[in-house]
């Protein structure tokens, strides 16, 4: 019969999951920064949309990078 | 209120998100061939097929974003301008990493992929098309004023 602290303290599984739960943390937070400050800039200058755009594209895209190879990393390191 | 338009003017990022899809395919390509001829060298037949589809991944995942901003702006002018825009690019992001996920657990214990080949092209086909984002941004000059409507010149829309 196992006790209360063998219980909590069971971790299951592979601990490579956990990565995954680190590598969205990171791109998270960016996009989120990047899309929100977008959000900000369209509604003070809307005729800006165009520009702010392109900036947000490229900032996306280097935040999702991150992501991504984060999550490839499941090819070779389980 | 925007008036009648028979089709509002859209941001000034659309040829700029366009472009970048067109070279990013074409960098694709690139990278597909020479990641398919050294997979071929290093794992045969397997290699071949894990570098086109790590490469189909990567530069389809990473184009997933300009496709879904050009998607969106067609709402460009409309009242459900702003949260069509954000719904649009932001659940088009989520749903892309869903399926990414989907296919890195079903992809990962085929026999038929090389898991470093397919890593690794993933890995060029992202940088590539980073690559390929600020070399665009960079060569390309995005106008200041987008939705101001000038008089009709009616030569082209």
């Amino acid at each position: 019969m196992l006790d209360a602290t063998t219980v909590l303290a069971e971790i299951n599984g592979n601990i490579a999951t956990v990565g995954y739960g680190l590598a969205a943390i990171g791109p998270a937070i960016g996009v989120g920064i990047v899309v929100g400050k977008t959000i900000e800039g369209v509604a003070r200058q809307p005729e800006l949309a165009g520009q702010l755009q392109v900036l947000m594209y490229i900032g996306i895209a280097f935040t999702e990078a991150l992501a991504f190879i984060g999550i490839a990393t499941y090819f070779i390191f389980v | 209120m925007t008036s009648a338009l028979p089709r509002p003017p859209q941001p000034t990022s659309v040829p700029v998100l366009r472009r970048i899809l067109l070279y990013g395919a074409v960098l694709a390509g690139a990278i597909a061939v020479v990641g398919a001829v050294i997979g071929g060298v290093v794992a045969g037949g397997s290699g071949v097929v894990s570098a086109l589809i790590g490469t189909l991944m990567a530069v389809v995942f990473m184009g997933i974003t300009a496709g879904s901003i050009l998607v969106a702006n067609r709402f460009a002018g409309t009242s459900a301008a702003i949260g069509a825009f954000f719904g649009i690019v932001m659940g088009g992001w989520l749903v892309k990493f869903v399926v990414f996920l989907v296919l890195m657990v079903l992809l990962k214990d085929q026999s038929w992929i090389q898991p470093v080949v397919l890593f690794l092209s993933i890995i060029a086909g992202v940088i590539g098309s980073l690559l390929v984002d600020v070399f665009v941004l960079m060569r390309s000059r995005v106008p200041y004023v987008s939705d101001v409507t000038l008089p009709p010149s009616t030569s082209e829309d």
